[in-house]
C-alpha cells in the first residue's frame, strides 16, 4: 500500500467543511487587529490587554502542564523574572522595553534549564511543591535584595524612550493601543506555537511523558530532555507576559509579579478553560478576567440593585455595596470550585460533550 | 551469535537478593523463554537489562556493548525495546498515536511514523481501531497494541513481560501466533510467561529462575523432565 493510502484512513470532508474554520480564523485575526481603530474606550482596550497577557501566561502554561503533564504552581517565578528584567533594564540602565523583554525570556529561559534539570528528578506532587518553592524563592529574593530590585518598594517606570517604526515615531505611551497590539502578536504567536507543537514531534512525546512516564521513557523518549524543552517554551513565553505586563502598567513590586496567587491564577486559566488543548487557555483567559473584573469592581450588585433583585437601601443592598468588592476572592474561589466539581474537563470539554452527544444521535 | 549475554547479573535489594548470579547467552533470531515461580525475579532481570535498574553486580551485554549505567531511553534506541506486565497505553491518546510514539524513535517525521504506525497495527490486527482512545480498548487488544508500539520502535531484541497474561485462550494464541510471525522476522525475543504450554510450544530454550538463582537452562524437552525444575514448580515429592 501506498503512503498516500495510509495517511488518508478517513474519507475526504467536502472542500467547504475544511476551509470554513480557516477562513472563521483569519476574520477573527483581522478583526482582532482593527479593533483599536474601532473602540475609543480604553477601559475595553485595557481588558483586551489583561486578556491577551493571561492567553500567554495560560498557554505558556498549557505547553508543560497541559501537555507535558508537569504541574508547576510556581510560574509566577518566570513571570517575574520576564517583569523584572526588562524594568530593570528600563529604570536603571535605560534600556527600551522592546531590547529588554529579549533578555527577560533570556533570563527566563536560563533559569528555567537550571530550575528543571533539579526539579524534575522529582515526581508528580513532590514536583508541583517544589515548583512552589522555587517560585517563592524568587518572591523573598526580589523582595530582599533591595540594592537590586527595590525591594517591597517595587520599580516604577518614570519614561519610555520613543520607538520609531518604518518612520512613524510612538512616543505616547499612556494610549493602550501599541500595547494592545503587543499583547495581541505574542498572544497569538503562543497560540501558533502550541498548534505546531502539538502536530509535532514535540507533541507526542510531552503527551506520552503526561500518560505515562516509565512507557514513554521505554519507548526511547530522554524524559528530562523533553521535559526541559517544554518548560523552556513555557518559561520563555510566560516572561514575555510579564515584560509585556511590567511595561504596560508601569510598576512591579514582588507582590504583583512574583505572588503565589498569580502561580494559582495561571493554572486556573488552564483549568476553567480545558487542559490539554489549544483553545482551553483562551477560553478560560476569556472567561475569568472579566469575571474577576465584575467582582473586584462589585459590577455584580450594581447589577442584582439595577434589575430590582436587592433593593439598595435595604440591609442586604448596603451590605453588598459595602463589602461585597472586598469578598471578591472568595466568590471567585467559589465558582473555580463549582466549575472543577461540574466541569473536570474545564469550559471546552463540557462544551464539547454536549456536542458530540448531539453529533453521536 | 549470542545477541545478549547476561553474565554475573545480580540484583540486591536491601538484603534481599532478587537476582543473584543469573547468567545465559540469548542467541539472536531465537525466542528464550525465561520462567520460574512467582518472585524468581524475571521482571527484575528485565529492568536490570533495560536500564530501569543498574545491576548491583555483573554485567549486560547486548550486540556487543555493555549496557550497565545506560538510561532505558538509550537502551530503546540502540533496539532492546521491552513491553509490561501490567499493560500501560497511554490512555487518552488514539491508539494510532500511541505507536506513533514508538516510531518517532526512529524518525523525526509525523508522516513517515504515521506510515510506520499503520503497519505496525497491521501486523498486530488493530488498524481498524487506529483512531480510538487507547483506554477505551479490552485487555486483549490493549496487549496487541502494546506489541504494536514496541514493534515500531524497530528493535533487534524484544522483551516481553507476560505478554498473555489475564488473556483467554483465543487472545493468547492471536499473541503466539504474533510472536512467532516476530520471529520470522528476524528479531530475538526473550518471553516471560506463566502458562507452561504456550511457552514450551514458543521457546527455542528456556532459561528458569528461581528465587532469583538460575535453576536451569535447556530446550523446553530438557527443561520438562529436569527434576530440579519439577521441584521448584510442584514441590518435592514426600
Amino acid at each position: 500500500m501506498t503512503t498516500e493510502a495510509i495517511s488518508k484512513p478517513f474519507p475526504a470532508r467536502s472542500v467547504l467543511a475544511t476551509l470554513a474554520p480557516k477562513v472563521a480564523i483569519v476574520l477573527l485575526i483581522a478583526a482582532l487587529f482593527a479593533v483599536p481603530r474601532f473602540v475609543e474606550s480604553t477601559y475595553a482596550l485595557h481588558m483586551m490587554i489583561l486578556i491577551f497577557i493571561n492567553i500567554i501566561v495560560g498557554s505558556s502554561w498549557n505547553i508543560l502542564g497541559g501537555y507535558t503533564g508537569q504541574y508547576s504552581v510556581g510560574h509566577s517565578a518566570y513571570f517575574g523574572v520576564g517583569a523584572y528584567t526588562v524594568m530593570m533594564l528600563l529604570q536603571f540602565r535605560q534600556i527600551a522595553p522592546w531590547w529588554g523583554i529579549w533578555a527577560g525570556s533570556l533570563a527566563a529561559l536560563m533559569v528555567a534549564v537550571i530550575i528543571g534539570s533539579i526539579c524534575f528528578r522529582l515526581r508528580g506532587p513532590y514536583f508541583v511543591l517544589a515548583s512552589i518553592a522555587v517560585a517563592e524563592i524568587f518572591r523573598v529574593t526580589a523582595l530582599n535584595l533591595k540594592n537590586v530590585t527595590n525591594g517591597a518598594e517595587g520599580i516604577l517606570v518614570t519614561e519610555i524612550p520613543p520607538l520609531v517604526i518604518g518612520g512613524r515615531v510612538i512616543t505616547d505611551w499612556f494610549s493602550k493601543v501599541p500595547f494592545y497590539y503587543v499583547g495581541l502578536v505574542f498572544a497569538l504567536l503562543i497560540v501558533g506555537v502550541t498548534w505546531s507543537v502539538k502536530k509535532s514531534k514535540l507533541g507526542y512525546y510531552f503527551q506520552a511523558i503526561r500518560e505515562d512516564q516509565d512507557a514513554a521513557h521505554s519507548l526511547g523518549i530522554n524524559l528530562t530532555f523533553y521535559k526541559n524543552v517544554a518548560l523552556g517554551i513555557s518559561a520563555v513565553f510566560t516572561a514575555l507576559a510579564g515584560g509585556l505586563y511590567g511595561t504596560y502598567v508601569g510598576f512591579i513590586d514582588p507582590s504583583t509579579v512574583l505572588p503565589l496567587d498569580l502561580s494559582v491564577q495561571i493554572v486556573m486559566i488552564c483549568i476553567i478553560g480545558g487542559i490539554g488543548t489549544i483553545s482551553g487557555p483562551v477560553i478560560g483567559a476569556l472567561v475569568l478576567v472579566p469575571l474577576s473584573e465584575v467582582l473586584r469592581s462589585n459590577m455584580l450588585t450594581e447589577w442584582l440593585i439595577k434589575a430590582g433583585v436587592v433593593n439598595a437601601e435595604s440591609p442586604i443592598g448596603l451590605f453588598m455595596k459595602e463589602h461585597l468588592s472586598q469578598a471578591h476572592m472568595l466568590i471567585y474561589g467559589v465558582l473555580v470550585v463549582i466549575v472543577i466539581l461540574y466541569m473536570p474537563r474545564g469550559i471546552l470539554g463540557f462544551v464539547s460533550r454536549f456536542t458530540t452527544r448531539r453529533a453521536g444521535a | 551469535m549470542a545477541i545478549l549475554e547476561i553474565r554475573h547479573v545480580s540484583k540486591f535489594f536491601g538484603g534481599l537478593a532478587a537476582n543473584s548470579d543469573v547468567s545465559f547467552d540469548v542467541p539472536e533470531g531465537r525466542i528464550m523463554g525465561l520462567i520460574g515461580p512467582n518472585g524468581a525475579g524475571k521482571t527484575t532481570l528485565f529492568n536490570c537489562m533495560t536500564g530501569y535498574y543498574p545491576p548491583s553486580r555483573g554485567e549486560v551485554i547486548f550486540d556487543g556493548r555493555r549496557m550497565n549505567g545506560l538510561k532505558p531511553d538509550r537502551v530503546c534506541k540502540l533496539g532492546m525495546a521491552r513491553t509490561w506486565q501490567k499493560v500501560r497505553p497511554l490512555t487518552n491518546l488514539p491508539v494510532l498515536d500511541n505507536v506513533m510514539v514508538g516510531a518517532l524513535c526512529r524518525t523525526s517525521s509525523i508522516r513517515r511514523a504515521r506510515a510506520m504506525a499503520h503497519e505496525q497495527l497491521r501486523v498486530v490486527r488493530l488498524d481498524h481501531k487506529a483512531s480510538l482512545l487507547a483506554g477505551a480498548l479490552p485487555i486483549g487488544e490493549r496487549k496487541r497494541l502494546e506489541v504494536a508500539r514496541v514493534l515500531a520502535t524497530q528493535p533487534k531484541l524484544l522483551l516481553f513481560d507476560e505478554v498473555m497474561g489475564g488473556l483467554n485462550p483465543a487472545e493468547s494464541e492471536e499473541i503466539i501466533q504474533l510472536i512467532l510471525e516476530i520471529r520470522r522476522t528476524g528479531v530475538t525475543q526473550v518471553v516471560i510467561e506463566h502458562d507452561m504450554k504456550s511457552i514450551m510450544r514458543l521457546s527455542d530454550r528456556i532459561v528458569v529462575l528461581s528465587s532469583g538463582e538460575k535453576l536451569a537452562e535447556g530446550s523446553p524437552r530438557e527443561i520438562v523432565e529436569n527434576p530440579e525444575v519439577i521441584e521448584a514448580y510442584l514441590g518435592a515429592e514426600q
